[in-house]
């Protein structure tokens, strides 16, 4: 299971978006608002949510926020810091 | 001063709604499911009385529960369902009060929160399960929900719970705090709690359980939320609450009317036991704790039976398990103008008793 895949399951698990099917969640929909609909709080679960299930730290919200647009700049956030 | 009942809204192991409720009652039947859990590398199957949540999307779409944990789910879902029974307009709904009865609180989200403390961190701990932990968090979602601006409190006292809550609730209305007020009760089961119950009573939670039967430790675990909508109305759909007291039978011994029938809170722990015997001996009693199982807040499903019994003016049979009773066991039937008064004892002594009319 690649970055993008493993995001998409456990944003529906650790958010609990029981209503949504990882196929649902393109690469490049929104996370916050329009998009997926998260909201400031989610953006403190997702920081978790990365930590946990990457071993990736986010230390810097600001710096971090271009991150927290899509599923593809997230997971290109989480794959940079992997390596 | 007597509390109406309007309305009663509960899920639990025989289903949601006061119509599974009666039906179960009518029936005499309610299959407990098979849990597992992990014990020492073994796999440890028991029986459990757990809730089912299938109504919820009724009342709150998907997303908006996303958040809210079981034992807020299952609170939810019971108010609503009471609300539902009393006919109440969601316009009417801004100035009702909520008070809830709680023995043990979110205690899944609870044991969450501490795993992810202590497997990841403090950085890694969820804001939402942290949220979620505090025992005052289903009443806070519920009045949240119902958009309501009437104070809220949550009252944890283990087995004392329901009737220290419902003493709470009765002065509430008394003073003139709340015109409605929603009271209600719920526990959770999880796996840490059938941990700790397999340590303390080990075999006696494998059922079938049988309340009367005193020497007997026969407790199954259970979970569910009972909700009742209360108001100063003499005229109440269910019935009224005369009086609520609390006290310890070993430091001032209960007296009780000759005419009380007693509905017991006896749910097969075996050092709860002996107080029924020395307290109700000489009296008519009824225990009703196989249809919903064994936990603090079932406290509040002794209420919901009685206001059902109150309202039917029919006693219901409890299931043929009940076990043998040094104490008599009452006749199913019309109550024809009886009253009921419902018993619950704690492990030392302690007792909440609730008088009820119609």
């Amino acid at each position: 299971m690649n970055v993008k895949e493993k995001l998409k399951r456990v944003l529906i698990e650790d958010l609990n978006l029981e209503d949504l099917d990882p196929e649902e969640i393109t690469d490049d929909m929104a996370l916050f608002d329009e998009g997926l609909g998260l909201d400031s709080l989610d953006a403190v679960e997702l920081v978790v949510i990365v930590q946990k299930h990457f071993g990736v730290e986010i230390k810097d919200m600001v710096e971090s926020r271009p991150a927290f647009q899509s599923i593809n700049t997230l997971a290109k956030f989480i794959e940079e810091r992997m390596s | 001063m007597r509390i109406g009942i309007q309305g009663v809204g509960l899920t639990g192991g025989f289903g949601s709604g006061v119509d599974s409720l009666q039906a179960a009652l009518q029936s005499g039947k309610v299959v407990t499911q098979q849990r597992e859990a992990l014990h020492n590398g073994e796999v440890d199957i028991y029986p459990a009385y757990l809730a089912s949540l299938d109504r919820l999307e009724e009342f709150i779409p998907k997303r908006a529960l996303r958040r809210i944990d079981h034992c807020s789910r299952m609170t939810l879902l019971a108010a609503h369902l009471a609300l539902q029974d009393a006919g109440m307009p969601e316009s009417e709904r801004s100035r009702i009060g909520v008070i809830i009865a709680s023995g043990y609180g979110p205690l899944q989200t609870t044991c969450d929160f501490l795993d992810s403390y202590l497997d990841f961190g403090y950085a890694c701990s969820s804001p939402t399960h942290f949220s979620n932990s505090v025992h005052n968090a289903a009443a806070a979602h519920l009045s949240m929900q119902l958009k309501t601006t009437a104070p809220s409190l949550t009252v944890t006292q283990f087995e004392m719970s329901v009737p220290s809550a419902l003493l709470t609730a009765q002065q509430w209305l008394i003073e003139g705090r709340v015109d409605r007020l929603l009271f209600g009760a719920v526990d959770e089961q999880c796996e840490v709690l059938r941990y700790c119950r397999r340590q303390f009573f080990a075999a006696g939670e494998q059922g079938p359980l049988q309340p009367l039967a005193f020497s007997t430790q026969s407790a199954v675990v259970g979970e569910g939320a009972v909700f009742l909508l209360l108001t100063r109305d003499e005229v109440a759909a269910y019935g009224h609450i005369d009086e609520v007291r609390l006290g310890n039978h070993s430091v001032a011994p209960l007296s009780l009317s000759d005419d009380d029938l007693l509905i017991l809170g006896a749910d097969g722990h075996k050092e709860c036991g002996r107080w029924y015997t020395q307290a109700a001996r000489g009296h008519e009693v009824a225990a009703y704790a196989p249809f919903y199982g064994s936990f603090p807040a079932a406290a509040g499903f002794d209420l919901a039976v009685a206001a059902l019994s109150l309202r039917d003016n029919r006693l219901y049979p409890g299931l043929a398990s009940t076990g043998a009773s040094t104490l008599t066991a009452a006749t199913p039937g019309e109550l024809n103008g009886r009253k009921l008064a419902c018993l619950k004892f704690g492990s030392a002594g302690e007792y909440g008793l609730t008088r009820m009319s119609r």
